[in-house]
């Protein structure tokens, strides 16, 4: 039997799923790695060690499920996580650790090209947001901070890119992943000459832009025969993690919002226009040729309410926070929508849509004597969820949507999901037993669109089927908007308390 | 019972070859050069009772409050900030034993139920932590304690008491450590301490039983605990931090590959050479060539 292999590189660890040609998940395996956090602002990651697992994890994958069943393996297509630069020197070999998404340390180089003409108009040329997560602005740190390697390196390119490299021998990257850098034209799909201009390099920097579908031309012969793959077997390059959920979830076109929950999360749609927003709050990352994936990003999901049953909940086994959040989500259940009146911004790390703020933080808001700590739990689930909602209302300024599908793994809990149904006032899907599947299973889809399997992948979204649906209460709408207008107004108008506090934190820190 | 102490040619201790000495002080006065910073061969448990001490260890400044204890380990400094001993009541005894090797192996001697095993594993929690004062250890104020009336009364079995007591005094720490280390609530940050602490020190032989008590749980649940978390088994896991140090240094012609394979961990350029084929489809030599010539026909 034939099959197609997922391989998502996301952000704290690599997940690999084998999926029929018809589409049926019948294996996976996940392997982590770690993030290092040098300095407060810098997030990084080992290259090698991602390469390591990723071996690791494909020859184990095969040894267990493919092999020995006789599958044949007609494509393995990869997906990644956004905006990560990894340097590297003329031979290949990398300078240093891979500056990843969550990383802060272009903060200036961020906020002094966002206020200035040039970075408003790349904003329009390019579709990302102006922030410290862009390429764009890691690569212009590097040319003012470290300038030996930013010599040092021959080229600027992708974790994605690197292990696709390690396993061909071709420096490529896919349209999708690079129009999250900040420096591709997503109306010409050529590099953008002014972000190239700005962060001081020419394109023989970069990696070569490909389709999503492209494959390089043979896996190098040492890897064949370790993994045990035939030179038949073509590796896609595949996407970006979020363009995959979004796909992966049957967004495509009118109508469809997807909402993706783990530890941070976005609200995200597909469509044929640029949404030009400006107030420059709305990302536009290219799928393929014509069509867009636009949306926006929080940082403070899941990670949040981690973060709330770390410091506060019971744990009645070392270590199991499973169980613990468990736990306060039904506390949570026993407190009346609205949380009585107690209201909690979760800009915990900062916030990217719709606010953009790096400096907010964390409030909680209209305590009285009469909350109880199961107050605070629902109000902190609450505020999660109004931060989606925030974003999800500016996305309606430019596109309607009637339902959204939910994926990842907050969006498992019902508690949560109905929320999300209620505050948004909108039906949400999610396919039974929705873990992280709707990445794998968006790359299953272009990989069997490439494989002819569908005529494009809008007919391939449309094969998706989302049989669970959480409708919404109207009377709890009614009530979450109260709380929400007020959320919303606090969330502006504490900017320059934000800025305060985040100071005097800033200067503690050192 | 104010003033207890016995020292080594004392003949309470005739049956204790390995306390070197014992004591409960009640200290009214202050006598300059009364504690004076000496490094000794020896490990020193000191308790305060009651009162205030200003103590220097390893030239760190340390204020010590009832209640809490100190551990010095053998070859580090200590003594009063001052090279005196503050007015209070403090409890300390001094244990054989040998410097801990590179390895950090605790070698107490045979006087101890705790296995080889146990004493390499806390010996090398005790060296990594670099923890040396625990607040609010009352349990270890109870056990000198237990120790200090053992040695007055000497009823039957008080050889064999006292050496449990001191057993379990050497327990509470490393648990006291384990817990000092992490909260047992935040797994992913315990294991991102565990795994710098592996990193720092890769040639060394980490054991299943040392990572698991770095991360205060039983070998068992810190099995299941990071093969859920990162998808390996703890030896896989240090296996892939290996290998992937490995690549780096591969990657610099300057470093040879005998020394790549023990730096990294592993025991023999052959275990590195056989491990290293079966993950990637190279021998690290086939690696570097491909890798490393810039006529590579990647670049």
């Amino acid at each position: 039997m034939e099959c197609i292999i997922t391989i998502e590189i996301g952000t704290g660890a690599i997940r690999i799923v084998a999926c029929t040609m018809q589409g049926k998940m019948f294996g996976s395996l996940k392997g982590a790695y770690p993030t290092f956090h040098e300095k407060p602002d810098f997030s990084e990651q080992d290259p090698e060690q991602i390469f390591i697992t990723l071996l690791y994890l494909l020859k184990n994958f095969l040894n267990d499920k493919i092999h020995p069943k006789n599958y044949k393996v007609v494509s393995i297509c990869f997906s990644s996580a956004m905006h990560s630069v990894l340097p590297i020197d003329r031979n290949g070999a990398p300078i240093g650790n891979a500056i990843v998404w969550s990383d802060n340390r272009a903060k200036k180089e961020s906020n002094d090209l966002k206020n200035s003409e040039l970075g408003k108009s790349l904003y329009k040329e390019t579709g990302t947001p102006i922030h410290p997560m862009s390429p764009l602005n890691k690569i212009t740190w590097l040319k003012n901070n470290d300038k030996d390697r930013f010599q040092a390196t021959k080229k600027f390119i992708s974790l994605k890119s690197y292990i696709i490299q390690q396993l061909t021998g071709e420096y490529v990257i896919d349209y999708s992943v690079a129009s999250a850098t900040g420096m591709l034209n997503i109306h010409t799909l050529n590099w953008e000459a002014d972000a190239l201009k700005h962060s001081g390099i020419k394109t023989e920097r970069l990696a070569d832009l490909v389709s999503v579908f492209y494959s390089p031309k043979k896996i190098k012969k040492e890897y064949q025969k370790s993994l045990g793959l035939h030179d038949k077997v073509k590796i896609i390059v595949g996407s970006s993690d979020g363009c995959m959920a979004t796909l992966g979830a049957g967004v495509w076109g009118d109508g469809k919002a997807t909402v993706t929950l783990e530890e941070s999360g976005a609200v995200r749609v597909i469509g044929k226009e640029v949404l030009q927003d400006e107030k420059q709050r709305i990302f536009n990352y290219l799928l393929t040729e014509g069509n867009y994936v636009s949306g926006g990003p929080t940082n403070n999901a899941g990670a949040v309410f981690e973060w709330y049953a770390k410091q506060f909940g019971d744990f009645k086994k070392a270590f199991d926070l499973e169980d613990c959040m468990e736990n306060l989500i039904n506390e949570a259940g026993k407190v009346a929508v609205g949380s009585d009146g107690l209201i909690f911004l979760p800009y915990l790390q900062g916030e990217r849509a719709p606010i953009w703020n790096a400096n907010a933080r964390g409030v909680y808001f209209g305590l009285n004597i009469k909350h109880e700590q199961k107050h605070f739990v629902r109000a902190t689930i609450e505020g999660i969820l109004y931060a989606f909602y925030n974003i999800g209302k500016s996305l309606s300024e430019h596109r309607t949507y009637t339902s959204l599908s939910a994926n990842g793994t907050f969006a498992s809990y019902p508690f949560w999901t109905q929320m999300m149904a209620d505050i948004f006032n909108k039906p949400v899907h999610i396919k039974q037993g929705s873990g992280s599947d709707s990445v794998a299973y968006g790359s299953f889809l272009l990989a069997a669109t490439e494989n002819g399997q569908y005529e494009n992948l809008e007919e391939a979204a449309k094969t998706v089927k989302l049989p669970d649906s959480f409708l919404p209460h109207a009377q709890h709408h009614k009530v979450y908007m109260k709380h929400f207008e007020i959320f919303e107004r606090l969330s502006v108008k504490l900017f320059d308390e934000f800025e305060a506090i985040a100071g005097l934190q800033q200067d503690a820190g050192n | 019972m104010n003033q207890y102490f016995l020292k080594k040619e004392c003949k309470e201790l005739h049956a204790f070859p390995h306390v070197l000495e014992f004591a409960f002080k009640k200290n009214n006065t202050i006598q300059f050069g009364s504690l004076r910073k000496e490094t000794c061969k020896f490990l020193r448990f000191y308790y305060v009772v009651d009162g205030r001490f200003d103590w220097n260890i390893e030239e760190q400044h340390y204020i010590l409050y009832p209640g809490d204890l100190a551990i010095i380990l053998p070859g580090q400094c200590f003594g009063g900030e001052k090279d005196l001993l503050d007015i209070g009541t403090v409890s300390w005894i001094h244990l054989e034993q040998q410097e801990l090797e590179q390895q950090g192996k605790l070698a107490i001697g045979n006087w101890s139920r705790l296995s080889d095993t146990e004493c390499t594993t806390i010996g090398k929690m005790l060296l990594v932590s670099n923890c040396q004062v625990f607040p609010k250890l009352k349990d270890a104020g109870t056990i000198l304690q237990t120790i200090h009336k053992e040695f007055i009364n000497q009823e039957i079995g008080y050889v064999a008491r006292i050496n449990q007591l001191l057993d379990e005094l050497i327990i509470l720490v490393a648990r006291q450590l384990t817990r000092h280390n992490n909260a047992r609530r935040d797994f992913p940050q315990a294991f991102t301490k565990l795994e710098q602490t592996l990193r720092a020190d890769l040639s060394h032989q980490w054991t299943v039983d040392e990572m698991a008590a770095l991360v205060g749980l039983g070998i068992t649940a810190f099995s299941e605990k990071v093969k859920g978390f990162t998808g390996f088994s703890p030896l896989n896991y240090l296996i892939n931090i290996r290998i992937s140090e490995a690549l780096k240094l591969l990657k610099r012609i300057d470093v040879q590959i005998t020394d790549i394979a023990l730096d990294v961990g592993f025991y023999s350029s052959q275990h590195f050479a056989t491990t290293f084929k079966k993950l990637t489809g190279y021998t690290p030599s086939e690696f570097r060539k491909k890798h490393v010539a810039p006529s590579d026909e990647t670049a």
